[in-house]
């Protein structure tokens, strides 16, 4: 195989169980906000995580404006992923953007997937007419401005640095633990297709059973959109959490875990 | 801990560290990991000029500004829960007038007794960020006129080639004797005319490709090739190359059948590049050799030669478009303009490869290409 996805995604493969539990981070972050929560399934499942290209400790090289220029360049990573792996009959767990990515990726291979969980997932970040989306046009543009001004710092300083010195991995490594992503450049088109997207139409034509978990007090996605998921994306379960915030894997792992693990006991009550 | 240390100045005064934490020149949240607000200082009340008692109890995120809360969940939470501190972190606040309020943030996660606190200062930045805005669209106008001067460059080098083409092609007619009869010296001359051409042919596409790669629209085609059959395509072009400058050149161990991941012409491109300039850099009677071998999942293929060598300060920059070694001394001898070995390594790159350089000056260079192995 002329990729080798192992090593451009950063794939790890580790755990005692069979079934494959792979999980997805979201914008902003890497397979390391992943850690508070894979003790619990370790022993039951075959865990696998990875970044995405531009993210985290991947190959920066492989990265492609037009590949990523889409989420479906983004659920690629995650199949590419999977098909590197050979994984059948997976759960797929994505946090945020990446809620997006798996409804995607199941859509294209569904055999793959056996339940995907879904963590605060938003078909839509901008308001469009009577959808609710939590945000405006001008405050995405705001975020890039945020973005570039603290990567301003890290990233132009470091990166060249990091081209220049690939013996020098510390660099890199100094970097992507900081922001979780070592250019500028890709995480704002990262921010860009994230937040600009709309895969609205793509949640309704799911054949992939999925668990939808909404925080409270969720600024990224407000339970409307929680609401919305549920309500487009068949076999959909809805729970609605305690845990306040976008990420309750970091914040309320304790919480996640047993929801995650009632809805895969096929205990979850179905909202 | 204990008790804070603070000098007694006699004076009656009875100021304690709360005082000075509360009116310090420089905005102080206290929150849990949930955000809410535990204690807010009174500078920083001021800053967002609201009662500072109205803070305590709400979120950290309501006193940020849209875009600054998606910031705070996407990249500021993450980096306080995994690594335990996010420092010179830029946020806008929101003031209770609305007004955003611009601030350089420090914070670090504390753990005591099972409580989570996260401990955050705030220095404004009112002139900073005016000046850090300028240099954002400084960059950012640069980036735009760099972009600008790359299509310029595409443009020209394309528009130059249909009336070079011209030239060269007339030139073969006369030689021919289309128009007529040509003396031994006129053919001569048109030879020279044609050669001229296709030298300027060449550095066209040099300019060409390079503008490319700088535009990031370099195209590369993946397929196995044998790495033999792209050297000796290679070979036939610099065979006489070498013979004239009396070099002897040699292909080490054959490992026939070995092959790479990569595009052959841009492969050829890459080799036809590297022994080019050994042929140029390497004095007569010298040594100039082709090697490959697997390393991993790499193959590597190393051009050999006993040149003068590159010093040190300079190995970094050869690679940069433009840049060669004593321009100077080798005018004279040099063509080109210093875009082959750039082109060559943003080839590589494009290929996922890349090539490196080992000098000593005095005993010559090997350039190494990697590249994926098939």
């Amino acid at each position: 195989m002329a990729v080798d996805v192992l090593r451009r995604n950063n794939v790890k493969v580790f755990g005692r169980g069979t079934q494959p539990m792979v999980f997805a981070h979201g914008f902003g972050c890497d397979q390391n906000m992943w850690r508070f929560i894979t003790p619990a399934f370790q022993n039951d499942y075959r865990i696998v995580l990875f970044d995405y290209v531009g993210s985290g400790h991947s190959d920066l090289r492989a990265y492609d404006r037009t590949r990523y220029g889409t989420l479906g360049g983004y659920a690629e990573d995650l199949l590419d992923v999977c098909g590197a792996l050979d994984v059948r009959n997976a759960i797929v767990v994505g946090h945020s953007v990446s809620g997006i990515v798996a409804v995607l990726a199941a859509k294209r291979e569904p055999q793959r997937f056996a339940q995907l969980i879904l963590i605060g997932p938003s078909p839509r970040y901008i308001n469009d007419g009577d959808y609710v989306g939590g945000f405006d046009r001008a405050d995405i543009d705001g975020l890039l401005e945020t973005m570039e001004k603290n990567y301003i710092g890290w990233a132009n300083y470091l990166a060249p640095a990091i081209m220049a010195n690939p013996d020098r991995p510390e660099l890199a490594a100094e970097l992507a633990e900081s922001f979780c992503s070592t250019d500028p450049v890709i995480a704002r088109r990262f921010a860009e297709v994230t937040f600009l997207s709309d895969n609205r139409a793509d949640l309704v034509e799911a054949t992939v059973p999925s668990l939808i978990l909404q925080c409270s007090a969720d600024i990224i996605a407000p339970p409307e959109v929680g609401e919305y998921v549920h309500r487009h994306l068949p076999l959909s379960t809805l729970r609605v959490m305690q845990a306040t915030g976008h990420c309750p894997h970091m914040s309320h792992p304790e919480e996640t875990i047993r929801e995650m693990k009632e809805y895969l006991s096929g205990k979850a009550r179905a909202a | 801990m204990g008790k804070p240390a603070l000098l007694d100045d006699g004076d009656g005064a009875d100021t304690t560290a709360s005082d000075l934490l509360a009116q310090a020149p420089c905005g102080f949240v206290s929150f849990r990991e949930d955000g809410t607000i535990v204690y807010a200082n009174a500078t920083l009340g001021h800053l967002l000029g609201v009662d500072v008692h109205e803070l305590v109890g709400q979120s950290f995120e309501r006193i940020l500004t849209v875009p600054a809360r998606i910031f705070y969940q996407t990249h500021f939470f993450p980096l306080i829960k995994l690594h335990g501190r996010a420092e010179e972190i830029y946020f806008t606040l929101r003031a209770g007038s609305g007004a955003p309020v611009h601030v350089l943030a420090n914070a670090a996660r504390t753990e005591v007794s099972g409580a989570v606190r996260i401990d955050c200062v705030m220095l404004r930045i009112h002139e900073r960020q005016k000046y850090e805005q300028e240099l954002l669209h400084a960059k950012k106008a640069a980036e735009g006129a760099n972009a600008a001067k790359m299509r310029f460059l595409s443009m020209v080098s394309h528009d130059l080639r249909t009336p070079l083409g011209a030239i060269s092609g007339y030139a073969d007619l006369m030689l021919l004797g289309v128009r007529g009869e040509v003396t031994d010296a006129q053919a001569q001359d048109l030879r020279r005319i044609k050669e001229v051409s296709y030298f300027l042919l060449g550095l066209l596409d040099d300019i060409l490709t390079f503008a490319r790669a700088e535009a990031g629209a370099l195209t590369v085609s993946r397929e196995n090739v044998t790495v033999d059959s792209v050297v000796a395509r290679v070979e036939a072009i610099v065979a006489p190359q070498f013979e004239t400058a009396g070099i002897a050149y040699a292909r080490e161990p054959d490992r026939a059948g070995l092959s790479v991941c990569a595009d052959p012409d841009r492969l050829q491109q890459i080799l036809l590049n590297l022994l080019g300039n050994a042929s140029k850099f390497t004095p007569s009677g010298g040594k100039v050799s082709v090697r490959w071998s697997v390393d991993g999942d790499r193959v590597r293929i190393a051009v050999t030669d006993t040149g003068r060598g590159i010093p040190a300060e300079l190995l970094t920059q050869i690679f940069e478009p433009f840049v060669q070694v004593n321009r100077e001394i080798d005018a004279r001898k040099q063509k080109g303009m210093g875009l082959g070995l750039a082109i060559s390594r943003e080839l590589a790159r494009a290929m996922q490869g890349d090539i490196t350089v080992e000098s000593v000056v005095g005993q010559g260079s090997t350039f190494t290409v990697s590249l994926p192995a098939a």
